[in-house]
């Protein structure tokens, strides 16, 4: 599209007029017309500019105006590899699983004990409600509530032993508070193939790191993590084996969705070979 | 070939085009000669017993029933085989690949492969794919159906009219004479025609008797002509003893051997070769195709720019070509072909309405870029019906009135003179009318009679009331009608004075005929001796109304003296024993076809709307001179070259021709002219009229105004009339007097034959072409909101703002009831007061138009449409700056946890939907500010406020839609996924409205500029 072309002005001119004064003449009207989209379009990037300063001004900085498009939270796994939730490792080959281990390194880095200082202990059990005070605080997660998925006993999260870890996290959404007892359940398509040990113990969720505050206000939050540990039999190193992790135990997340497959709940798929 | 030519004289072919092979019409008017010629070399030569043999018929017995089944099956029936129609299909498949639906298909195309491609890869998107591309299909199969359907409609009209009573035909077959439908004569048939027949087809006649013909359907000639058994002329087509498929026989009555049938029949030629000439494109075909040309040519190459770009910005080749799917689909107004047909087919309506039938949707528009127009006289700008136009008596002219809805007559009537006069007019005449018509208007009562007895009947039953009582109560007790060798008619009447024995012995007659048998004139009632004075002035009188055109007849009387002829004195007309000369003139009365009333107005509109009339007519130049002055086709000041060499008192040569603006050129002068001459003629003479020409002239008058560059529109009713009719840009057809072949050349049939009709037309057509600018204005301007979003898109790398399936919903769903809505807005100013378009410069879309929509409207919308789309994310979390190039993240399905500006995590159906709040969100703007747009298409020029908000009702019809469809998609269809609707907030409808305002305000300003400084920059540049 481009700059517009001057309509009829240029060669109606030249019609008229021969020589120099036709240059000068088409010169001012390409100008003209030149300068006047400059003006044209100068007053709608400013009044852009404006309506969406004005609109800024009306959101707020801590938290955005509606979340009914997210009222209930997603599930996701760490590590996530890049092959559409599909884990592929040899566990005798640390190569093949090397990416996943710092992958959970690097994830478990911000809830190391020295990034935590600031946070306080919570009392667990119990929806930690902060709306009244001026500076939310964050509830310590302890690192060590993983166990073996803690990075701490296992530097390889038990990869090369053939018991791969999984942290299931839930998406922040401000201001959810679930209700029940919350916790995460996987279960393998085929039985038999794999045993599963949640940390903390039964997958629990703990209420008191709900609800969430927003970025600005809730600086130091750390999500509830619950590491899966797949501790795989020997019949299952054989083929793929297809997992599906849920949250249950609460009436307010939503775990069915039909178009929605990662709203509490997350699939994925695990082929180790020896 | 030429021999044809030379020795032809029916039809006159310019001497230096004689050659030229390019020139079509002389060709085929050659060609014709030339078949006819051949087709009927002899058979008027013939003598019957020859004729007998040649056909193997017998003039008393006819051809035997098994024979004439044998011919019936070897020629095929008697009937012309009409125009050859492009087949259904053809003309179905026409309309799915004409103007964008190529474009589409490409699209569809595309939309196809990258499925398949996707399939392939195992891309679980692949399906949107291929529903886009069945949609887009549907599209075009759907909008290609409705264009047939519309088409189809338009054509049915005309069928219906084609329809005709099949005709009998007398003939005389196994020596028995009987009655068979036309279309089953054969050569060698023996048929019988009366008077009131048509003729059934080509006749060699036999036997006449007082037999004369109407040759007008074919040669264009309104006098009956004689047919006899003589062979009186070289040519077939001028000689006696033919008579001719499809005229008619006046009186009189003759038996003839056929000898042409069907489709080998003059008539059938000529239809023939109307066929062939082509038909050209209309103009606003023409100016479509270019507006197709230019969006396309837009869409092309913004497609291609941006997929070059999305490939150097290292997009995949298939996300590519799913861009540019989408830039096309953006860029085709996929409605709008759609919506021009509907608003033409409204016009149409309204035009049939108003007695014009249209028979071509696009010459609707045709009739509004006319520059000239070629009219017939009789009937078209006459009334057809001869009138009492003037009267002397008293060595005074009257004037009478000729309007078609007379009932009195204003002139002096006091004079005894008149009294006479009316006694002569009302006794002396033959004419009655058909019984049980009491309850009609004097002037609609049908009447048994020749054209001027009519016209006296008529004249003297409005004066006088019941003529029948009048001439019961003056027995009539001898008479002797009219005959072309004495030229009078004489009858002589008992008086109603009971107390008065005189005969009176009435006359009326060719004037100077009717003078030489008159030895005394009445003035004022008495009786005066006829001295040269007087004889002067009625020459005066005589030449007066001669000059004006009119056919003028004398009219005197006289008293038998009682004496020499008692009461039961017997009058023998044979002998003539009484007396004819010596009589006493009384006046004359003139008569002539008056114009319709409703023409000097239509005429001075077409005059002020820059509209050429040119009248071309069969008839003597005089009378066409006088009717073309008193419609006003040649006005009151200006004069011929005869008119100023009269003036002047120089021989013609002299006069120099520039100085005369009209001219009444004659067939005969026109036959020896070249087209340079023609052409000169037409340039230099704004007012001109063709008199006594013949329809074969036509033709040749409509190629020189067409290589004038005019937009030439051609009345007329006979079969000779076709190929000038074929060969206008639109032909027009006499619905009343008009012949079958003559309307299917036409494009248009005038219902009511009236001239006045076709001005109406033209203001339609007209206001049509301003309204369908609007109409493209308005369409094309969402194209831009609906393109930028794809652009930012694969630049910015930010959510897609509006989905491909979301465009077609506001092209062929919110945006069609407005678009057909501005086809009712009422003329900005009188439309009729500017010059006809000019065919090269004015066009439907010009630059201004597509700038001011693409660069100006287009861009403000896309402003206001984007601010809402980035209020709906920001009030969700998204805030612009984080939208900025997170294209691939944002689809990518393995992503289900992003972060939006706020820490909140997405999964990746939260964000698709979100995303299709988005595209409601755009939606709903764009439909907003196109209610904007739609009001500021409604003028170009004037404000709104002077054009009215409210006057087209329609239009608020159109904008109550448009927000009703958008209501019912978002609320209504908002949880259908595959729509990719969502039911919306309601504040979001408001967003957009400053926007829809400020774009009203900036249209009122450029309005405003246009209006105040018109020839400026600014008009030049804005003004569309």
């Amino acid at each position: 599209m481009g700059a517009a072309a001057p309509p009829g002005t240029c060669s109606s001119g030249s019609a008229l007029r021969p020589g120099i004064q036709v240059i000068n003449f088409c010169f001012f009207f390409t100008g003209l017309i030149l300068l006047f989209y400059l003006v044209f379009y100068g007053f709608l990037a400013a009044l852009f500019t404006f309506t969406m300063w004005v609109m800024l001004q009306t959101l707020s900085s801590d938290i955005p105006k509606y979340r009914d498009r997210i009222s209930s939270p997603g599930l996701m796994i760490s590590p996530k590899p890049d092959t559409a939730l599909e884990f592929y490792f040899n566990r005798s080959d640390s190569q093949s699983y090397s990416e996943y281990v710092t992958t959970l390194q690097s994830f478990l880095e911000s809830y190391n004990d020295s990034k935590q200082s600031q946070n306080i202990e919570c009392t667990p059990g119990k929806i930690f409600d902060q709306s009244d005070a001026a500076v939310k605080k964050a509830c310590r997660f302890n690192i060590s509530d993983l166990g073996q998925c803690s990075g701490k006993e296992d530097a390889n999260f038990g990869y090369s032993k053939g018991t791969p870890c999984v942290l299931v996290k839930m998406n922040r959404v401000i201001g959810l508070k679930p209700e029940g007892e919350p916790h995460i359940q996987c279960t393998p398509k085929e039985e038999g193939v794999v045993n599963i040990n949640y940390f903390p113990p039964n997958g629990a969720m703990d209420l008191m790191y709900f609800p969430y505050y927003g970025k600005s206000l809730h600086a130091h939050y750390l999500q509830p993590l619950v590491a899966v540990q797949l501790a795989i039999t020997p019949n299952g190193t054989k083929e793929e084996i297809a997992i599906e992790c849920k949250i249950l135990g609460s009436p307010n997340l939503k775990n069915q969705d039909d178009r929605d497959k990662f709203l509490g709940r997350i699939a994925f798929k695990v082929l180790m070979s020896e | 070939m030429n021999v044809g030519c030379h020795t032809s004289n029916f039809i006159h072919v310019p001497r230096s085009r004689q050659f030229g092979n390019k020139n079509f019409s002389s060709l085929m008017l050659c060609s014709l000669q030339f078949s006819v010629s051949l087709g009927m070399q002899d058979d008027h030569r013939l003598s019957t017993s020859d004729l007998e043999k040649k056909y193997g018929t017998s003039i008393d017995k006819g051809l035997s029933s098994a024979r004439a089944a044998e011919i019936l099956a070897r020629d095929g029936p008697n009937a012309l085989t009409p125009p050859k129609a492009t087949p259904e299909i053809v003309k179905f498949l026409k309309q799915m690949i004409g103007g964008f639906s190529i474009l589409l298909w490409i699209g569809t195309g595309f939309s196809w492969i990258s499925f398949g491609i996707q399939l392939a890869q195992g891309v679980d998107s692949a399906f949107d794919n291929l529903y886009l591309g069945v949609v887009l299909a549907l599209v075009v199969i759907l909008t290609g159906i409705f264009a047939y359907y519309q088409e189809a409609k338009s054509t049915n009209i005309m069928a219906s009219f084609s329809k005709m009573i099949p005709q009998q035909a007398l003939v005389l077959r196994n020596a028995e004479k009987k009655e068979v439908p036309a279309d089953q004569l054969v050569v060698g048939d023996i048929v019988e025609i009366k008077g009131g027949d048509r003729i059934p087809a080509d006749i060699r006649l036999i036997f006449t008797q007082g037999c004369k013909v109407d040759n007008s359907s074919l040669t264009g000639e309104s006098e009956p002509q004689s047919r006899s058994c003589d062979f009186t002329h070289e040519n077939p087509l001028e000689t006696r003893n033919i008579a001719f498929y499809s005229t008619t026989c006046v009186e009189g009555t003759a038996t003839g051997i056929v000898i042409n049938t069907g489709d080998r029949t003059i008539i059938g030629r000529i239809a023939s070769l109307a066929s062939g000439v082509g038909n050209e494109k209309t103009p606003i075909a023409i100016e479509i195709e270019h507006f197709v040309y230019l969006v396309a040519g837009v869409a092309i190459s913004i497609g291609v720019l941006f997929f070059i770009i999305s490939v150097s910005m290292r997009y995949k080749i298939l996300d590519s070509i799913i861009f540019l799917i989408g830039i096309i689909v953006a860029n085709v107004p996929e409605g709008l072909l759609a919506t021009v047909t509907v608003s033409l087919s409204l016009t149409a309506k309204r035009m049939a309405k108003k007695n014009c039938l249209v028979k071509n949707l696009e010459a609707v528009e045709t009739l509004g870029s006319t520059s000239i127009i070629c009219s017939d006289k009789t009937g078209t700008l006459t009334q057809n019906r001869m009138t009492v136009a003037h009267l002397w008596f008293d060595n005074q002219i009257y004037s009478a009135d000729t309007s078609e809805d007379q009932t009195t007559q204003p002139f002096d009537q006091s004079s005894p003179s008149w009294t006479a006069l009316s006694k002569i007019v009302t006794l002396c005449n033959r004419a009655e009318f058909r019984p049980g018509q009491e309850n009609l208007p004097i002037m609609k009562r049908v009447v048994v009679g020749d054209a001027s007895e009519t016209a006296l009947l008529k004249f003297s039953e409005v004066i006088l009331g019941d003529v029948m009582s009048i001439r019961a109560q003056n027995k009539k007790v001898a008479e002797i009608p009219f005959n072309s060798t004495n030229k009078f008619q004489l009858s002589i009447h008992e008086t109603d004075d009971p107390h008065d024995k005189r005969f009176l012995l009435v006359m009326k007659g060719a004037p100077e005929r009717i003078l030489e048998r008159c030895s005394t004139i009445m003035i004022n009632g008495k009786e005066e001796p006829l001295d040269s004075e007087k004889a002067e002035a009625f020459q005066t009188a005589y030449m007066e109304l001669g000059g004006m055109g009119e056919r003028v007849l004398g009219f005197c009387h006289l008293y038998l003296p009682e004496n020499e002829f008692p009461e039961n004195f017997k009058f023998d007309t044979d002998s003539m024993n009484f007396p004819t000369s010596n009589l006493c003139f009384v006046g004359l009365l003139s008569m002539i076809d008056p114009p319709r009333s409703t023409v000097p107005d239509a005429v001075s509109k077409c005059r002020s709307a820059g509209i050429k009339v040119i009248m071309v007519t069969g008839d003597h130049p005089i009378t066409a001179k006088a009717i073309a002055k008193s419609v006003g086709i040649i006005s009151a000041t200006s004069e011929t070259v005869e008119d100023i060499a009269k003036r002047l008192n120089i021989p013609v040569e002299q006069v120099n021709r520039r100085e005369a603006t009209a001219a009444v050129v004659n067939g005969m002068e026109l036959k020896d002219m070249s087209s340079e001459q023609l052409d000169e003629i037409l340039r230099e003479h704004s007012e001109i009229v063709f008199a006594r020409t013949s329809p074969q002239q036509k033709l040749i008058i409509v190629e020189g105004c067409q290589r004038q560059g005019a937009v030439v529109a051609v009345t007329g009713d006979g079969v000779n009339d076709s190929p000038a009719l074929k060969k206008a840009d639109i032909g027009i057809a006499m619905g009343i007097a008009g012949s079958d072949a003559a309307k299917n050349a036409a494009d248009m049939v005038l219902l009511d034959d009236n001239f006045a009709s076709i001005v109406t037309g033209v203001e339609e057509g007209r206001l049509i072409f301003d309204n369908l600018k609007k109409t493209i204005a308005y369409t094309l301007t969402k194209n831009i909101a609906e393109l930028c979003p794809f652009l930012i898109y694969i630049i910015a790398s930010i959510p897609m703002p509006i989905g491909t399936i979301t465009i077609l919903f506001i092209d062929l769903g919110t945006d069609i009831i407005p678009s057909v809505a501005l086809a009712y807005e009422k003329a900005e100013s009188d439309i009729m007061n500017r010059r006809p378009r000019n065919k090269r410069k004015d066009r439907l879309v010009n630059e201004q138009l597509a700038v001011y929509s693409y660069l100006q409207i287009g861009i403000m919308q896309s402003v206001g449409a984007f601010v809402t789309y980035f209020t709906v994310y920001a009030e969700q979390g998204f805030l612009p700056s984080t939208l900025l190039g997170v294209r691939v993240d944002w689809e990518s399905n393995a992503i289900n946890d992003f972060e939006d500006s706020y820490g909140q995590q997405w999964t990746k159906y939260q964000r698709t939907y979100l995303q299709w709040t988005g595209y409601t969100a755009f939606f709903v703007s764009i439909t907003i500010q196109q209610v904007a747009d739609l009001i500021i298409r409604k003028t170009r020029r004037n404000s709104i406020f002077r054009q009215g908000l409210f006057r087209n009702k329609v239009i608020w019809v159109g904008i109550f839609s448009q927000i009703g469809i958008a209501l019912i998609l978002t609320y209504g269809l908002g949880h259908v996924t595959a729509l990719n609707f969502t039911p919306l907030r309601f504040q979001y409808w408001f967003v957009a409205v400053p926007f829809a305002i400020l774009i009203w305000v900036y249209d009122e300003i450029r309005k405003l500029l246009i209006r105040r400084y018109p020839g400026s920059w600014w008009d030049k540049n804005m003004y569309y």
